[in-house]
């Protein structure tokens, strides 16, 4: 005879806990570090770029969930609902941002500039304000989806406490209404959308397009979040596998699941070379010095032109030709190594477009092991958060055990 | 010896058609195909199939395109040595839409070839040896034999649960 019992994936205690808590002390101290150090706009760079990545994965993971919703996709499967874990970063993204504010005078070159006109836009209160503002809608927004998301999930026999209790409340309201519950999550889902596109879009004209105050790009806030799904179901993906090869199948995920989302990931890997591309044509075309030059320094000048050969190439060529194979994609160990590599290629991508205009006349690459350190500490948060969701509302995940009794 | 007799057995399971198709193909009987009402990965892959080969065909085609593309527009403009807003001759930045679009193009037209050449179309034999009710709620699992066979094979449908359709 067997018996089925149903276990979380995050429950189990391991040593993986303390690595990440201690990851996120050597990050949090080689930021204390830098902060010291003679060059504290250093660590605020580093610390920008990864609240703009991890904030972005976070972000674009939970999208992956509320598109797979409004479009009532039944491939992803439990994917859909791994994707949700991601939201666990959101507050710790919005304490981020708010820790960002110390740093306003080491991050923002224009703070003292003539600015022509733009200082209607760019101060630091309203720049503050509106960005606090947009991402406190476009987290409550992912808030509202998931409250819905997670009830409809709900399994009320496991004992719980704080969360958990709020969301058996609501269960217990209208887990016998489930249309109501659908209908629901797409009006929060569909405006968490919409807020992804907008928020999105005006952090990365705030935050990445204005360390150039006098170079615009219209589609940069579009790159921007599009950029944003493309690490977010690069993290999924990399979150998937770890899951597939710790317990195969019984996890839910299957080969065709991760087939599946391997072609969303090689998609997207497309949408934002074409959105790169596209920028680049106009500037290209329209041959304006004071469009050009913010091209040129970074694709044809040393330093930075190499480094915008191998992020073109870690995020774009290598990806498109390697998931042209169908197999490829069904290989955990293989996309974990692939989706590892684009994360760290957009975060090299983040220093290309902040580091010429934070570090000007620079002579080589201004990257350092205190900038890995840092981003390790930011992994280390990502990973608590994911862990902490899972093993929360282990209804996610759920690895089934078929044991042998009698 | 006379000419093949076709039988098929009508399933209205999933799982007993994956069963029957495996057992099939131990057996002295030809195994020739299964019509599904709906696609199901179970009998896909109890079938086995043998990889398509289209996708080289849209692969290829893709190359072509991309080449092509590039060279006509690498060619024409060498061919007028025309400088336009200070411009090299052979810009690339711009002929990548070129590319990118006769990529496209010729990779469509490869997959067209590959799926007239690979799909076996037109075959007498598809609605020869067809049951309407496969576009209902049954599955068909198409089988041949000698004319000796027939009664087993027959037998054999009937084990595992189908109804079974002589084709004359």
């Amino acid at each position: 005879m067997s018996e089925k019992t149903v276990q979380s994936a995050g429950a189990q205690k391991s040593p993986a806990l303390w690595l990440f808590i201690a990851l996120v002390i050597i990050g949090a101290a080689a930021f204390g570090y830098g902060l010291t150090s003679q060059h504290p706009e250093r660590a605020w760079q580093s610390y920008l770029i990864n609240f703009l990545l991890w904030s972005a994965i976070a972000q674009g993971a939970v999208l992956f969930s509320a598109v797979m919703h409004m479009t009532k996709a039944r491939w992803s499967g439990p994917l859909s609902g791994l994707s949700e874990s991601f939201a666990a970063f959101f507050p710790l993204s919005f304490v981020l941002f708010l820790v960002l504010f110390i740093g306003k005078s080491h991050i923002f070159p224009w703070l003292h500039e003539d600015l022509h006109g733009k200082e209607v836009w760019l101060n630091i209160p309203f720049l503050f304000w509106r960005d606090f503002l947009g991402l406190l809608i476009l987290y409550v927004l992912g808030f509202g989806y998931l409250y819905n998301a997670l009830q409809l999930k709900f399994d009320p026999s496991q004992p719980g406490k704080g969360i958990r209790k709020y969301i058996l409340s609501g269960w217990k309201q209208n887990s016998h209404n489930l249309a109501r519950l659908k209908r629901r999550m797409t009006m929060w889902g569909g405006f968490y959308i919409f807020a992804f596109t907008l928020v999105l879009s005006l952090i990365g004209f705030d935050l990445i397009m204005s360390m150039d105050p006098h170079w615009i790009s219209t589609l940069f806030g579009a790159y921007n979040f599009v950029k944003a799904f493309y690490v977010g179901l690069g993290a999924l993906i990399i979150l998937a596998c770890i899951l597939y090869l710790r317990h195969g199948e019984d996890s839910g995920i299957t080969p065709s699941h991760l087939h599946d989302i391997g072609k969303l990931f090689f998609a997207f890997c497309l949408l934002w070379a074409d959105f790169f591309y596209v920028q680049l044509m106009v500037i290209y075309y329209g041959n304006i010095p004071e469009e050009t030059y913010y091209i040129i320094a970074r694709t044809m000048l040393a330093p930075w032109n190499g480094l915008a050969w191998t992020i073109f190439i870690a995020c774009f060529v290598g990806p498109f030709v390697i998931l042209l194979n169908k197999k490829i994609k069904t290989k955990p160990v293989f996309m974990v190594i692939l989706c590892s590599v684009v994360i760290i290629g957009i975060w090299l991508e983040h220093l290309l477009l902040l580091g010429p205009a934070l570090n000007h006349g620079a002579q080589s690459i201004p990257l350092s092991i205190s900038d890995g350190l840092i981003s390790l500490g930011f992994l280390g948060l990502m990973a608590i958060a994911i862990r902490y969701f899972l093993s929360t509302f282990p209804e996610l995940v759920q690895i089934k055990k078929v044991k042998e009794s009698g | 010896m006379g000419p093949e007799r076709y039988l098929m057995g009508l399933f209205k399971d999933e799982d007993k058609v994956v069963a029957a198709v495996n057992e099939l193909k131990a057996s002295s009987y030809t195994f020739q195909r299964v019509n599904s009402p709906f696609p199901s990965h179970k009998i896909m892959d109890a079938l086995n199939l043998k990889k398509s080969l289209v996708g080289w065909f849209t692969l290829v085609g893709g190359i072509i395109g991309l080449v092509g593309g590039f060279s006509l527009a690498i060619f024409t403009s060498v061919q007028w040595n025309l400088i336009v807003s200070g411009k090299p001759i052979v810009a690339i930045v711009p002929f990548v839409i070129v590319g990118f679009e006769a990529t496209i193009l010729c990779a469509v037209f490869g997959n067209i070839l590959g799926l007239l050449t690979q799909m076996r179309l037109p075959s007498n034999k598809l609605m020869k040896y067809y049951d309407p009710r496969c576009s209902g709620e049954y599955f068909g699992v198409l089988a041949s034999c000698e004319p000796s066979q027939e009664d087993g094979l027959n037998d054999f449908f009937r084990n595992q649960g189908a109804e079974v359709r002589v084709f004359e």
